[in-house]
């Protein structure tokens, strides 16, 4: 949030409301649209850190202008005023100076987009990313196949069943964590390491419940094994810097860093479905 | 009627708007992953296109026949000579034993080295062997082979070692002489004495190298060449074999550790 | 019985047609059956059949034969799901006439019902098209299908005769029954209509979700293949859908005729039909959402990959294109209403809240429509740190979805009970306690719903699916209770003036037709997404499409393929509008020579 253009904007706001109150500004309901119009573009563009996409600030003007245009259409004499401002504007002799301004104006404008489309030095091209792209069914890890949808983490169950042995998987986890990972995850898995700057994508934050937490430990062991290089096509263009696990840690060693993650960051995995 | 007419451009557009909301959002189009298994109706054309990305990729062949005046005969003209290598032996016959079995027939004024095809790292499967067959017939000669194609090696390749996973034994346990020989080191080194083959002798390479030098040359092969070799063998044929996929820092301390300690005749 | 007949005809024909191409596969019955043996003998990776020679597929020349079949389904789909919804709404409607003695809503059932016949037809051409089709270009996996589920194509057949005869006897004999018995008929006519339903999404669930076969596809049992994963949540999902998308349709033809009405009684009554029709399509629309997630959960049940296919990975678009669909379906919704209280005397008072209930639908709407990872360019994402934005990011998750869509749900509710009390005065002894309970309960369980979606960030997933739960019941609880208190508040309430029926503007019309177009091109789409899910295969993880059509196109492709079959849709349907505005049509008589032959008075008379 930037404090200093919000307060501007809601002050500009108050300012136009108290100044129709009182009726030294006559504004109609037109002139209300195009207000509210520009300061909740305004509001986006300037008042949120770090800024939004161009794309995502489009699609909420989009459905800003939709709203406003059922507002202006929803109270007939709202639309009329609305339509007798319009016509007025043109026929009106009075307003021919603007009238013509706006006509030089339109064409300007539409030819100075094109213009500045087109001299634009190359970009490359707008890029999405899968967050999560979808696992395979089954993976090879060092010739033992794991199934992803029905193995389970076959240490999860002795967090009931046995507290002590499970403390202990839960220590050697935490020793792989600040072996191998803390280095881009960071002390605190927030994704911070200390390499974490060199990397785009950055690395995951595990403490972000729409991370680990959404996801079954079957995926991470996915991720963990596989790593940047074993990520399917549609997470591309930029791959992860994740290494591939699966040739430094042994099958146990990534599910105790697997339970670590969980306990370090208090979070319970995505339970397997229990299906009907 | 106006009304209708009207109601109609009305339909139109809000289809269009959904169709143009349709195009906003991010394009990409998702194939299905390309099939791994080799189908059993493939044309000629299709084996010999097959066999020919084996050959140039993981079966990592060209690395040492590819060379003119190189280690291993040159395959440009197999498919004429193929024949009448073996009195009494089959072009196929002989072509599916120098791919399994290679060692057993060695061409006058060559020696030895070349891996099985069909066992770890190159791991090919009967199917795509029977392409490489296809492949090397038409190198001069033209194919007989087809899917159904069986010969005296049907059946040895196990059913899908291919697909580029290389089963590779738990690597970590691997001592160095069993690295070098698990990455094909032996197909272009000696390591039992002086002497010069596609690569340098390892024989005395810790005399010459330190540890770290060994450690760039492994990882970088082109970065320092030893004066007269080519550049680019070496790093085409470790990729062939997965080495760079596959090799551990443990394998990789390891094999350097081994690689200096190889002074000469100790 | 003339008129009737070419119905009856064509009806016959397709059912015949339909019989042939059935028998057609079951004299094949052994080819078949073999055929699905060879399929259990190829290892998993699926590799086409080798089977001496049998054609896999055949290519349909220019749009091709994914397009083709694609289209045709879908307009089946889109006339199936009309003829089984619009008996449902006519039957309670027609109970209402009948409970009530008024005669008016007997009337507007028998409207809806004179929609039915030719679409019925319509529905049973696009059927024996579908099957033709799919037999001839996929032959393949028809043979399979048909093995599958063998005998569940009979009882499929047999309903299809029993609705035409209970479509027919329902509409016919209108008011020449009794009306319990008409009513029996109605009644008839609903079972069977979603029993060949059921059916029908066996076939298709399958594919998504297959059970009852072993890893390599052969049959183990049709029941269980019935019975698949996603068999019943398809069928709960699909039966509300269609009322929803009738009702749409059916506003729509009140929409249609009101704006060609020439009377003031004409438009009174179409007035008061797009009402209805507009109401059952919001009514049925207001649960979707739920009956959705719940689809998507046994999808993800089924299958993690199939589940993070659909919101996270090739498909997580398509779910902002309808999050735009679904968030113009309530503007359009608030809208009407709106629009429509103008011609209520009385509810000036409520245009204040107007602005309130359209900001709250604005920013749910946005909500909704939030991707979790944006479009950005390399230097946006670099400020944002990568694709999540760090606040933005937070309503990109399903958290915040559910909270959205509760909201827009209750914003949807307010509005309707603001219309509804347009023009009435409370006179109740208690009116000003029983609105401050009505006001309690809604503050609470907006606060409730709100307080859930902000703390399903701090608890685990299985939690956090938990909470939409809460979150439903709440809101089912708050729109039960504050009707049920609305009865009492308003009985004998005082009137401030009447419903002028007839005086709406055309412009609240006009959102009748959107709403219709916006259902239409959804269930487009969703119909798209569901089939697009098993990507390149035929039977997901068990016959893989090797044609050249295997590949997921890109979602404007797809936008594009929808919109042309939503227009067909729409011509096909004018069809059906024309057809039955015909039997209120003037008899044709021989027009006077002096007359104007060219009936130009006529036409500068509309």
């Amino acid at each position: 949030m930037n404090i200093v253009p919000v307060a501007i904007i809601v002050l500009v706001m108050v300012a136009f409301s108290q100044l129709s109150k009182r009726n030294i500004l006559r504004l109609n309901v037109v002139a209300w649209m195009v207000i509210w119009w520009l300061a909740i573009y305004f509001a986006l563009s300037y008042g949120i850190n770090p800024p939004l996409p161009a794309s995502i600030i489009g699609m909420f003007m989009f459905i800003v202008s939709l709203a406003l245009a059922a507002y202006l259409t929803t109270s007939t004499d709202d639309m009329e005023a609305a339509k007798s401002a319009f016509v007025n504007f043109i026929i009106n002799p009075r307003y021919a100076l603007p009238l013509i301004l706006v006509m030089i104006g339109l064409p300007v404008v539409s030819a100075y987009n094109v213009y500045s489309d087109m001299t634009q030095p190359p970009q490359p091209p707008l890029s999405t990313r899968t967050i999560h792209p979808p696992p395979p069914p089954s993976i090879t890890f060092k010739g033992k196949t794991i199934d992803l949808i029905e193995d389970e983490n076959p240490y999860r169950a002795l967090k009931t069943d046995n507290p002590a042995e499970f403390a202990k998987h839960v220590e050697n986890g935490r020793r792989v964590y600040f072996q191998n990972c803390v280095y881009c995850h960071g002390d605190n898995m927030a994704g911070r390491g200390i390499f974490a700057h060199g990397f785009d994508p950055i690395p995951a934050n595990f403490r972000d419940p729409t991370t680990i937490a959404m996801l079954q430990e079957t995926y991470l062991f996915w991720r963990i094994a596989k790593g940047g290089p074993g990520l399917p096509a549609e997470a591309t263009p930029w791959l992860s810097a994740m290494p591939a696990w699966e040739k430094f840690l042994s099958e146990e060693e990534i599910w105790d860093v697997i339970i670590f993650m969980y306990e370090f960051t208090n979070q319970e995995p995505r339970a397997k479905e229990e299906l009907h | 009627m106006k009304n209708a007419l009207t109601i109609f451009i009305f339909t139109i557009l809000t289809t269009l708007f959904y169709w143009y909301v349709g195009q906003q959002v991010p394009q990409k189009v998702t194939y299905p992953p390309k099939k791994l298994e080799l189908r059993d109706d493939l044309t000629t054309d299709e084996m010999i296109e097959i066999g020919a990305e084996i050959v140039n990729g993981k079966g990592t062949c060209q690395s040492c026949h590819g060379l003119p005046g190189g280690r291993f005969p040159s395959l440009d003209n197999v498919g004429a000579i193929a024949a009448s290598r073996i009195e009494g032996m089959s072009e196929v016959e002989y072509l599916a034993e120098s791919l399994y079995d290679p060692n057993k027939f060695i061409v006058d004024g060559y020696l030895p080295g070349m891996p099985q095809a069909h066992k770890a790292p190159i791991s090919l499967n009967d199917k795509e062997i029977l392409c490489v067959i296809a492949y090397l017939q038409n190198q001069g000669g033209s194919p007989t082979v087809s899917m159904q194609t069986s010969h005296s090696f049907t059946g040895t390749a196990p059913e899908d070692a291919g697909g580029g996973q290389v089963a590779a034994a738990p690597a970590s346990n691997l001592d160095g002489p069993a690295i070098v020989e698990t990455y094909l080191c032996l197909t272009c080194h000696k390591v039992d004495g002086p002497g010069d083959m596609v690569g340098p002798s390892l024989y005395d390479v810790g005399n010459r190298m330190d540890k770290a030098a060994l450690y760039e040359s492994l990882l970088d092969p082109d970065a320092t060449l030893t004066e007269g070799y080519a550049g680019g063998v070496m790093k085409a044929t470790l990729d062939g074999v997965g080495f760079y996929d596959k090799v551990s820092s443990k394998e990789m301390k390891t094999l350097v550790d081994y690689l200096a300690s190889m002074k000469g005749g100790n | 019985m003339k008129k009737k007949l070419p119905f009856y005809l064509i009806a016959t024909v397709v059912v015949v047609l339909m019989l042939i191409a059935l028998n057609h596969l079951w004299t094949n019955w052994d080819a078949a059956r073999e055929l699905s043996n060879a399929l259990a003998e190829k290892d998993a990776a699926g590799a086409p059949m080798d089977d001496g020679g049998t054609l896999e597929y055949r290519e349909f020349p220019v749009i091709g034969s994914r397009v083709l079949v694609w289209m045709i389904a879908e307009l089946h789909l889109m006339f199936a799901a009309f003829v089984l919804a619009v008996p449902m709404f006519a039957v309670i409607i027609e109970f209402i006439g009948y409970y009530t003695g008024d005669k008016r809503y007997d009337d507007l059932a028998y409207e809806f019902t004179k929609l039915l016949s030719t679409s019925f037809s319509f529905t049973a051409t696009l059927g024996a098209m579908l099957t033709f089709a799919l037999i001839i270009l996929y032959p393949r996996l028809m043979g399979y299908l048909v093995n599958i589920f063998s005998w569940t194509f009979l009882p499929y057949v047999l309903l299809f005769f029993a609705e035409a005869g209970f479509l027919y006897s329902y509409y016919y004999g209108w008011g020449k029954f009794s009306p319990k018995v008409h009513l029996a008929l109605g009644i008839g006519l609903n079972i069977v209509g979603t029993g060949i339903m059921f059916i029908a999404n066996a076939w298709l669930t399958f594919m998504n979700s297959p059970a009852g076969v072993t890893e390599t596809g052969a049959l183990i049992s049709t029941w269980d293949a019935i019975n698949n994963f996603t068999w019943m949540p398809i069928n709960i999902h699909r039966l509300i859908a269609n009322v929803a998308f009738g009702g749409s349709i059916a506003a729509a033809y009140g929409a249609f005729k009101f704006l060609g009405a020439k009377t003031d009684e004409e438009r009174a009554h179409y007035d008061w039909m797009g009402y209805i029709g507009n109401f059952i399509a919001i009514i049925a629309f207001l649960p979707l959402p739920f009956a959705g997630y719940w689809l998507g959960k046994e999808i993800y049940a089924y299958s993690q990959t199939l589940g993070i296919v659909m919101m996270g990975g090739t498909f997580s678009w398509l779910f902002i294109i309808q999050a735009v669909l679904i968030g113009n379906l309530f503007l359009g919704a608030n809208y009407y209403l709106w629009v429509s209280m103008e011609r209520i005397e009385g509810a000036e008072r409520y245009r204040k809240a107007i602005k309130w209930l359209l900001a709250s639908i604005t920013i749910c709407f946005i909500v909704w429509a939030t991707p979790h990872s944006l479009v950005a360019s390399i230097e946006e994402a670099r400020k944002m740190g990568g694709a999540h934005h760090p606040i933005l990011g937070v309503l990109g998750v399903m958290s915040a979805k559910n909270t959205a869509v509760n909201v827009l749900i209750l914003t949807t509710y307010l509005s309707f009970l603001l219309y509804r009390r347009g023009n009435k005065e409370a006179t109740h002894p208690r009116a000003s306690l029983l609105k401050n309970i009505q006001f309690g309960i809604f503050s609470v369980v907006t606060i409730f719903v709100i307080v859930l979606g902000v703390a399903g960030y701090f608890v685990d997933a299985t939690t956090r699916i938990g909470f939409s739960v809460p979150q439903v019941l709440s809101v089912l609880f708050a729109m039960i209770s504050i009707a049920a208190i609305d009865v009492f508040l308003f009985r004998n309430a005082k009137s401030k003036g009447e419903i002028k029926w007839g005086q709406i503007k055309a412009r609240a019309q006009y959102a009748l037709f959107f709403l219709a177009i916006t259902f239409t091109w959804l269930m487009g789409l969703m119909g798209y997404v569901r089939a697009g899910l098993r990507q390149h295969y035929h039977v997901y993880g068990i016959m893989e499409d090797t044609s050249a059509h295997a590949f997921t196109p890109t979602l404007g492709f797809a936008a594009g393929v929808v919109s042309v079959t939503v227009l067909i849709f729409f011509a096909l349907i004018a069809i059906v509008f024309w057809l039955s505005s015909l039997s209120t049509k003037k008899k044709w008589e021989p027009k006077d020579a002096s007359d104007d032959v060219y009936g130009l008075a006529e036409e500068a008379r509309s």
